[in-house]
């Protein structure tokens, strides 16, 4: 793996990198869209495939800073609330003050705030990050329902609304995102010494204090990139359903949790990948499209993703059970 | 932290005025701000509304302090409790009989109170994350027997649940005192009770003293999930139907009550008094909070901000 | 102090083997009723785990227990119990928010007259009794997270009195308690003692061995060495049986080099766990030995000047500046911890050698912060050879490496930061001589390279053949420094020991 060391050298080297411990989960990504396209005449079609990438792609832009608070061996449960008031606060900024833009980086803006709000919680005041961010999830729903009081905001610019629903090139914008996102993701983790200390901390956050890394810094910048992400992926949403109400987002934590786990990254820390969290979105998105082509219930979707949930822990136990037993 | 430094064998009221937690001034605080600004607060038909309100919570917060004292926790109760009410409805619907509708709400309670044990207990899983999976699978569950719609129920032995009263005293209001009783006595005065401080303060010495700490560990998550499936009675009745999204949400105000009654995370630190008093406190504040109009979303906000609040405290007081 | 001729228990053979490491190597042991029975040794000599074998929390592999001649299964803790034996760990098993009888009673709870109940009253009554009998003055209703620790020390003994203990087995009993709290548990052991209740104690301070003890036996690498009888053996020779080849190091080291600038000086340091008001210097070029009993404060002077712990009062100057803060900002100033416990401390055990190596140094390799594997490969290939690190690959995690190479791991991986102080807490700590040797060639190298290591070691003969001077500690302080021409292992072990 000896590339040279130009700038386009090591983008492709990080998602390279990344690649060896991915395999074998594209593989099952190939498997599922195999079986899919025996199972269901409508799955091989460019419209679902398209689709399907769209909203893997969305799913993808929430698990990508969520996937570096779990390899520090933490967790952000807020994701899902953070979501959907950042679109609100977009939206209605974007309503009143008639600029897309403004309200495109007050919804980046709310997101990341979350997220230096958790960070502080768990890096200075010591909280387990499930408390933390689960009492931040419903003060954010909270005030998500309150703010909106019931009333639900659309109609956005055309020009705002391409970011969700929009084609460049045949393309669904929202993939390029995807691309875009997935690269400084990776690039972050594997070429950054941001990312090397990130590692180390999931690993062993004693002996990465005690090497020097600032634990508390890198805390709260993990945590706030994962509000930030999130305050982005409300955006391509809100393009993409031209309407905010109090209650959206609320159904995206358990899936981005899934995809961040099925992508091979370790609840426990220290493993994982933002690639591997790609792939997740992308099988978590495959199985969930499965099932409508096969006109299941939309009602079936939480189960399924809890029990892929349960599955994904159990084997992330496992595995670090038997690495632990090895030592 | 001394606070929860109680006599266990005498009835946990004897706590000196220099030991009052903080759960009792939080409460003492909420009441006294709402009766100054509303009128409505403090009449007799308002804390009757209170104590009702408060009960299905109570009968989910009991166990979850157990849950918590052990160092994990269980936010599945919310769905499970939704699923439960669902079947219940739905036997009641389809049967008629309440006693066997109960037997179904209680066996939902049951087996997802086994399942979050094992898993918790056996496979080592994380509790958080493992309750978590558990919730969408009861949420989905719901979603799947409704079909997304409520089940009616039309009976009279349901109704005499809610609103029937024994000797002057509403019937849900005794079945919460009949759970608080139970669940004290199973905590200050079985084996059950001791190891569960035990399973959180040092699990080894349990395991130690040839204990099966696993067994015990797996009971406190079955304890939840039938005492969910008992609350699904009082649930159903009060609405007289089964919704598939009906109690959604009311792990956070259960897990909010024990926290600020006191329970802590760690060590197998806890205290049944303090998440009654956590009840009364989080059923307060949503009280108070709508008769002042303000509206549930706002309040969820509000009963977070309570939780980090009593959390700070806890901090605060546990820094030697 | 009676040698009955009946023995109350007897060990044969009893060997325990882990992955990797054998802890327990045909040890066989007698006990005899009313004695106190001392059992030394290094960390790592099998101490704990013959401890969890005679409890029964560990079965071992091979050899067994004979009882007046029968043989007797010890299994679990449940068999250990009812043969009697009770085993007191330095990490007390007591339950923090129970009441003192609960704890006592802790799996064996009196039942009331309505099944499934506790009955309380009884139990109270039980443990009443028992705390009588060691003269405690405390509420049996108080709970243990409010006790001290000799208190808490206190309801463990009597847990195992309400299991009619014969055997009691007690891990450095003395560690945390004060002269006053330890002679208390000294007229209890004879009180015990004259009850016929044998005591196996495992302690690290001679004085009490020698005070306390009826019969001395040695353990080293998971054998046993011998045993002696108090009157018979000196401590020198007992440490040389618990250390080993002490005199025969293969290490040698050329002293006499000129004094440099001081590095590192300390006034009066003060920390929150434990540091009782501590002033040193290490200059440049030196290696100075901070020496002292299991307890006496070592370690935790380590982390204070690390920035690990909390400092409550006093100085730290590095090259004359002022210093204070969180690790990261000794990391920056330059100087390197090795931890005590490499395993939980000093390594990313899931990690690869490589990552390990380049972490400290990260800011200095890659000042733009854009991390270059390449460029870490270099950097880890040449601390390998250099350090002689023996692994399959830089790519293997760290936890596949042998102990010696994973320390020197733990090391080298400052060296890629420029470190110029180092704090080497227990450097050779499980790892077999000939690595050993090449620790101590590896530090030697660093200070003729211009850096001080302060160096922390429980081996006397690694302080008196490897520093320059050293440092006594006692107590939270220092008990008095040793030049060169007065560094022996008799001088250490005498400023070290003294209770007064």
């Amino acid at each position: 793996m000896n590339f040279a060391l130009s700038r386009p050298g090591r983008f492709i080297g990080a998602l390279t990198a990344d690649l060896k411990t991915i395999g074998y989960r594209l593989a099952a990504a190939l498997l599922i869209c195999v079986i899919l396209t025996i199972a269901s005449d409508a799955f091989l079609t460019a419209n679902n495939l398209l689709n399907v990438l769209r909203q893997a792609s969305l799913l993808f832009l929430l698990a990508s800073g969520l996937t570096l608070v779990i390899l520090t061996a933490g967790l952000d449960l807020s994701v899902g609330a953070n979501i959907g008031l950042s679109a609100c606060i977009a939206a209605s900024v974007m309503k009143l003050s008639g600029s897309a833009l403004l309200g495109a980086a007050c919804g980046v803006g709310v997101g990341l705030c979350i997220g230096v709000a958790n960070g502080l919680l768990v890096a200075l005041m010591r909280m387990p990050p499930f408390i933390a961010t689960y009492g931040m999830l419903w003060v954010v729903h909270g005030i998500t329902f309150w703010y909106m009081a019931g009333t639900t905001i659309y109609g956005f610019p055309a020009a705002f609304r391409a970011l969700g629903s929009g084609y460049f090139l045949g393309v669904p914008i929202p993939v390029y995102l995807m691309f875009v996102f997935l690269t400084l993701g990776a690039f972050f983790a594997q070429r950054t010494t941001y990312g090397q200390e990130i590692y180390a901390i999931g690993a062993n956050r004693e002996s990465a204090r005690l090497s020097g890394v600032p634990i508390a810094r890198r805390l709260i910048l993990v945590y706030t990139v994962s509000g930030a992400m999130a305050g982005l992926a409300s955006l391509v949403f809100l393009a993409r359903m031209n309407s905010a109400e109090g209650d959206i987002g609320e159904a995206f934590t358990l899936p981005a949790i899934a995809a961040v786990l099925i992508g091979g990254t370790s609840l426990f820390g220290g493993v994982g990948t933002v690639s591997g969290t790609l792939v997740g979105a992308l099988i978590l998105t495959l199985v969930l499209n499965g099932m409508n082509l096969l006109t299941l219930d939309a009602s079936w979707q939480p189960l399924v993703t809890g029990v892929i949930v349960i599955l994904a822990v159990f084997l992330d136990t496992l595995t670090r059970k038997r690495a632990e037993a090895r030592k | 932290m001394n606070e929860i430094a109680m006599d266990r064998t005498s009835p946990p009221f004897s706590v000196t005025l220099a030991r009052v937690p903080g759960v009792a001034w939080i409460l003492g605080l909420l009441l006294i701000g709402f009766t100054f600004f509303s009128r409505d607060f403090l009449t007799g038909a308002n804390l009757h509304n209170i104590g009702l309100q408060s009960v299905i919570l109570l009968i989910l917060a009991l166990p979850q302090t157990m849950i918590i004292m052990t160092e994990g926790c269980d936010i599945a109760v919310g769905a499970v409790l939704t699923l439960a009410s669902v079947m219940l409805a739905w036997v009641l619907v389809h049967d008629g009989s309440l006693p066997l509708a109960l037997a179904a709400a209680l066996a939902v309670g049951l087996v997802f109170g086994l399942g979050n044990g094992m898993l918790v207990a056996l496979l080592k899983m994380p509790p958080f994350v493992v309750t978590l999976g558990t919730m969408g699978v009861a949420q989905g569950l719901a979603l799947i027997v409704t079909d997304g719609q409520s089940i009616v129920v039309n009976s009279d032995a349901l109704q005499a649940v809610y609103g029937g009263n024994l000797g002057g005293v509403p019937i849900p209001l005794l079945i919460g005192v009949a759970m608080y009783a139970l669940s004290h006595g199973l905590l200050y005065h079985t084996r059950f009770g001791t190891y569960v401080f035990a399973l959180g303060g040092n699990a080894e010495a349990l395991k130690l003293a040839g204990v099966r700490a696993n067994a015990y560990l797996i009971a406190v998550y079955v304890l939840g999930g039938l005492m969910a499936g008992l609350a699904a009675l009082i649930l159903t009745a009060r609405m007289s139907s089964g919704h598939p999204t009906s109690a959604i949400g009311m792990e956070f105000d259960a897990i909010a009550a024990v926290v600020v009654g006191g329970t802590s995370f760690e060590h197998g630190k806890g205290w049944l008094l303090g998440t009654l008093l956590g009840v009364v406190a989080v059923g307060v504040l949503r009280n108070g909070l709508n008769l002042l109009t303000i509206p549930s979303s706002a309040q969820v906000a509000c009963i977070g901000l309570l939780v980090i609040v009593a959390l700070f405290i806890d901090g605060l007081k546990g820094r030697k | 102090m009676n040698q009955a001729t009946v023995p109350l228990l007897e060990l044969r053979g009893i060997s325990k083997t882990f992955p990797g490491v054998k802890a327990l190597d045909d040890v066989s042991f007698v006990v005899y009723p009313g004695e106190v029975h001392m059992l030394i040794g290094e960390n790592g000599a099998g101490k704990s785990s013959l401890m969890k074998v005679l409890c029964g929390a560990y079965t071992a592999d091979a050899g067994q227990f004979f009882s007046k001649g029968e043989p007797v299964a010890i299994h679990s803790p449940a068999d250990a119990r009812k043969f009697g034996i009770a085993v007191i760990f330095q990490e007390f098993s007591l339950v923090p928010y129970l009441n003192i009888a609960q704890n006592i009673f802790l799996g064996r709870e009196f039942k009331g007259r309505i099944p499934g109940l506790i009955d309380h009253p009884r139990m109270h009554r039980e443990a009443r009794k028992i705390l009588d009998l060691l003269g405690l003055d405390l509420s049996t209703r108080t709970l243990v997270h409010e006790l001290g620790v000799a208190q808490q020390q206190m309801v463990e003994i009597a847990k195992a009195l309400s299991q009619h203990a014969r055997i009691l087995v007690m891990d450095e009993p003395t560690a945390a308690l004060s002269d006053r709290e330890t002679e208390r548990l000294f007229a209890m052991i004879r009180q015990l003692q004259a009850e016929g209740v044998a005591i196996i104690y495992i302690s690290h301070r001679m004085a009490e061995v020698f005070a306390m003890g009826d019969r001395i036996t040695v353990l080293r690498d998971g054998k046993k060495v011998g045993t002696r009888l108090p009157g018979e053996a000196t401590p020198d020779e007992l440490v040389r049986m618990m250390v080993g080849r002490s005199v025969d190091m293969s290490y040698a080291r050329s002293f006499g080099r000129s004094e440099g600038e001081i590095i590192l000086e300390v006034q009066d340091l003060h920390s929150d766990h434990g540091v009782n008001g501590v002033s040193l210097n290490v200059r440049r070029g030196e290696i100075v030995g901070l020496s002292g009993l299991v307890g006496a404060g070592r370690t935790e002077v380590a982390r204070a000047i690390f920035g690990a712990d909390k400092v409550t009062g006093g100085e730290i100057r590095l090259f004359g500046q002022v210093h204070y803060g969180t690790p990261d900002r000794a990391v920056r100033a330059g100087i390197a911890l090795i931890p005590e416990s490499r395993k939980a401390e000093g390594l990313a055990l899931i990690r690869t050698v490589c990552d390990n190596l380049v972490l400290p140094g990260l800011a200095k390799a890659f000042p733009n912060r854009l991390y270059q594997a390449a460029k870490a490969r270099r950097i880890a290939r040449d601390l390998i050879d250099r350090l002689r690190i023996s692994t399959p690959s830089p790519f293997r995690p760290v936890q596949v490496l042998s102990g010696g190479n994973q320390q020197k791991v733990v090391i080298g991986k400052w060296l890629s930061s420029e470190s110029k102080f180092f704090i080497v807490d227990e450097p050779t700590r499980g790892i077999d001589v000939g690595a050993k040797a090449e620790i101590f060639a590896l530090i030697d190298q660093l200070v003729q390279q211009g850096a001080g290591v302060l160096m922390i070691s429980s081996e006397l003969s690694e302080i008196v053949h490897v520093c320059d001077r050293a440092y006594v500690m006692r107590g939270g302080r220092i008990a008095g420094h040793l030049a060169r021409e007065e560094l022996s292992e008799e001088n250490i072990l005498k400023m070290g020991m003294q209770h007064e």
